[in-house]
């Protein structure tokens, strides 16, 4: 029975890490927000697993059905045919920015991975028999490195939503699924679904008032400096 | 550090007239917020009369603090515990923040009249409402779940308010600025997670109790201090605050600029006085940023051609002076009574500025509005026929720049004592390098203000009021240095 746990675990780990990877890479845009309806399908698996019914709920209300409408409409699917729709992501990175990125997200992953090993002592003993944590750390430093690397905002848009799903991954592997720590995520989901409808309703307007070059305006690197 | 927080067990219980007026502090601004908009208000002696309640409300609350000292309230909600307590500090800083954004307030029916901001105008007012309600409940929070919710309905109310102008401009910063301040919230609840992974508590004066210094400590307070410190636009991460300034309302930049960014100062000091009470090098840290701030804000408002920007640039400045106390509240080996002199000077401080900013913010509304130049040299002539814009603006200049009498004075001289006292003297170095940059970017205001050879063409009539308004929240900041001793006689009770 224990073992049948563990595989069902390790199996829905490897899922999220596959569709937040697919997610913030892919630069066929429709296709990268399929992938985030997906990596929130199995948020709402794991959350079941995890015995959080509630919170699977919200999540499946929340970040399936709600955030997954908030992208479609910022891609311009609901939208009248003048108005145009956002397909590819063709903007280019340099390398030396591509190799700065990677860098941070290293140190963050480091970091962020050094704290867990205090929280959960055992865990430095046997690091597969918390699969979900470790797809937690992953998928966030995964994200944050393609926050500050993308320049496209709809796939930095993206980038938060899936950091976000990290965060609360690893919050409910450190803390348990308590009340606080069930209310602590709720909350999140809601903020970051609020966070969403607004980017994308910004996203549509500007689309609306300068077209689809202004989304790469993004000029100074210090901004993100962190 | 702990009990200045008011992060300790309260002998009294609050009484019946002290509960209504806590509801009513927190969640009227809201509701009045949604009825504005509903039925947006024309004039505004409506907004007057509908603050009046939250203003007595305050004034309560004050009284009751005065008395007692502390007042602390618990919930328990589905298995979830709430806590919220009111000091000296926090009534202070509530009362604060009441005043401003009743100004605030006061100010917009005038501004959206002559600005003819179209239909989203009428969604400043719930979204205003949000921010004065959740500003409150972060000045009296003592759990991080609320804490957290408090900060992000604060941060969605202020992205919202500043894209309301609706211009390319402001939409691109805006966004830049949602997606940054998500983040850093993020960085916040990854702290947040660690700590209750750790000490399996949320509740501050629990923590205070359990904490102690380690890996997890140092690393939950890293991260829960870059998110805030990315969210009050603290030195290196400041260069989103000038881009979404530019484009903003008058009341929006001023309410956000006085008391949103301040908001996240706090929740960083308390915070950081539970994590990491007594250490060397994380207070040092911020305070050589605050150096950097000090000179760089300086430099940056000294060299700028647009109005907005000096003020908003200004604010990067002010917020290093805040910074570079940090060692002396935070850092270990500090007389008991530097550090009371440092904690005294910091707060006033912090409301002198937040009176200042938010005057000087409406004063250059009121100029670039009757002028319809955003340039400094737009501003040529402007002493002649704008008196009273350019007087407010000068009265304003005087607290940030800590001549006396203002609060920026009074803040400066407790905040020098603590210094030489502890002989911090690179703190004492930069407290006056800041002081004479803003002084020289101040005077270039009025350089141009004063130069009488511009033709002048046309001026835009302001509301009635509206300058008095300015005039009076920078008459605030510059009596609280005279009367100085009410707010800080009034924290003094609060423990010893």
């Amino acid at each position: 029975m224990i073992a049948s746990f563990d595989a069902i675990e390790t199996l829905l780990a490897l899922c999220l890490t596959v569709a937040a990877l697919a997610c913030l890479f892919d630069r066929h845009l429709v296709r990268a927000c399929c992938f985030f309806i997906a990596f929130a399908f199995t948020m709402t698996l794991a959350w079941w697993l995890l015995g959080a019914p509630w919170l699977a709920a919200a999540e499946l209300l929340l970040g399936v059905v709600l955030t997954g409408l908030c992208f479609f409409y910022a891609l311009g699917i609901f939208s009248p045919d003048a108005s145009p729709k956002l397909m590819r992501d063709s903007l280019h990175e340099p390398w030396s920015r591509a190799v700065a990125r990677l860098v941070l997200a290293l140190g963050w992953f480091v970091m962020v991975g050094a704290a867990i090993r205090y929280v959960i002592a055992e865990m430095v003993y046997s690091p597969t028999e918390h699969p979900l944590l470790l797809a937690g750390i992953i998928i966030i430093a995964c994200a944050l490195g393609a926050f500050a690397l993308h320049r496209h905002l709809l796939r930095r848009l993206l980038a938060f939503n899936i950091l976000g799903s990290g965060v609360f991954m690893l919050l409910a592997g450190v803390a348990g699924t308590s009340p606080a720590a069930q209310a602590l995520i709720t909350v999140g989901l809601c903020i970051a679904w609020l966070g969403s409808m607004l980017a994308a309703l910004l996203i549509r307007q500007l689309l609306h008032l300068e077209g689809v070059e202004v989304l790469g305006h993004d000029g100074e690197p210090k901004e993100q400096a962190k | 550090m702990i009990w200045r927080f008011g992060l300790f067990d309260s002998t009294f219980e609050p009484l019946v007239t002290t509960h209504w007026a806590l509801v009513i502090a927190l969640c009227l601004p809201l509701i009045l917020g949604l009825l504005a908009a509903l039925l947006p208000p024309k004039k505004a002696w409506p907004v007057a009369l509908a603050g009046v309640p939250v203003l007595a409300s305050g004034v309560v609350l004050l009284v009751a603090v005065a008395q007692v000292q502390l007042l602390q309230w618990q919930w328990e909600i589905l298995g979830v515990s709430i806590a919220l307590r009111l000091n000296a500090l926090s009534v202070l800083l509530l009362l604060m923040t009441q005043w401003i954004g009743f100004a605030a307030a006061l100010y917009t029916p005038g501004q959206l009249r002559l600005t003819a901001t179209g239909p989203l105008g009428r969604w400043l007012w719930p979204l205003m409402g949000v921010l004065i309600s959740a500003l409150s409940l972060i000045w009296l929070a003592t759990d991080l779940l609320t804490l957290y919710i408090a900060l992000e309905l604060m941060g969605l109310a202020a992205v919202g308010m500043l894209l309301l102008s609706g211009k390319a401009a402001a939409l691109l910063a805006g966004t830049r600025y949602l997606l940054l301040a998500l983040v850093g919230s993020l960085a916040y609840l990854l702290g947040v997670a660690l700590i209750l992974g750790h000490w399996g508590r949320l509740d501050l004066q629990g923590l205070a109790e359990v904490v102690e210094l380690g890996p997890v400590a140092w690393i939950a307070a890293a991260l829960i201090g870059a998110g805030l410190a990315l969210k009050a636009a603290l030195f290196p991460l400041h260069g989103w605050l000038s881009p979404v300034h530019g484009n903003a309302w008058t009341p929006v930049s001023a309410l956000h600029a006085a008391l949103v960014i301040k908001a996240s100062l706090f929740m960083l000091l308390q915070l950081w006085s539970i994590l990491l009470p007594d250490t060397f090098y994380a207070p040092r840290l911020i305070a050589w940023l605050g150096m950097l701030a000090i000179v760089w804000g300086g430099l940056l408002a000294w060299r700028t051609d647009s109005l907005k920007t000096l003020v908003a640039s200004s604010t990067v400045a002010q917020l290093g002076y805040l910074m570079v106390v940090f060692p002396l509240l935070l850092g270990p080996d500090i007389e008991l009574l530097a550090r009371s002199l440092a904690w005294e000077g910091f707060w006033l401080q912090l409301m002198g500025h937040a009176f200042a900013k938010a005057a000087m913010f409406m004063a250059a509304g009121n100029l670039i509005l009757a002028t319809g130049e955003s340039t400094l040299k737009g501003l040529a002539g402007s002493s002649r026929r704008l008196p009273l814009s350019l007087l407010v603006f000068g009265i304003a200049s005087i607290t940030l720049m800590g001549l006396p009498p203002s609060a920026g004075f009074t803040a400066k001289w407790l905040l020098l004592q603590a210094m030489v006292m502890s002989q911090q003297w690179w703190a004492v170095a930069a407290l006056l390098i800041g002081t004479l940059l803003s002084a020289a970017y101040i005077f270039r205001v009025f350089r141009y203000s004063f130069d009488e050879t511009a033709p002048r063409h046309h001026y835009q009539p302001l509301a009635p009021g509206m300058d008095l308004i300015a005039l009076t929240l920078a008459l605030i900041a510059l009596v609280l240095g005279l009367l100085a001793h009410f707010p800080l006689e009034l924290m003094h009770g609060g423990g010893v």
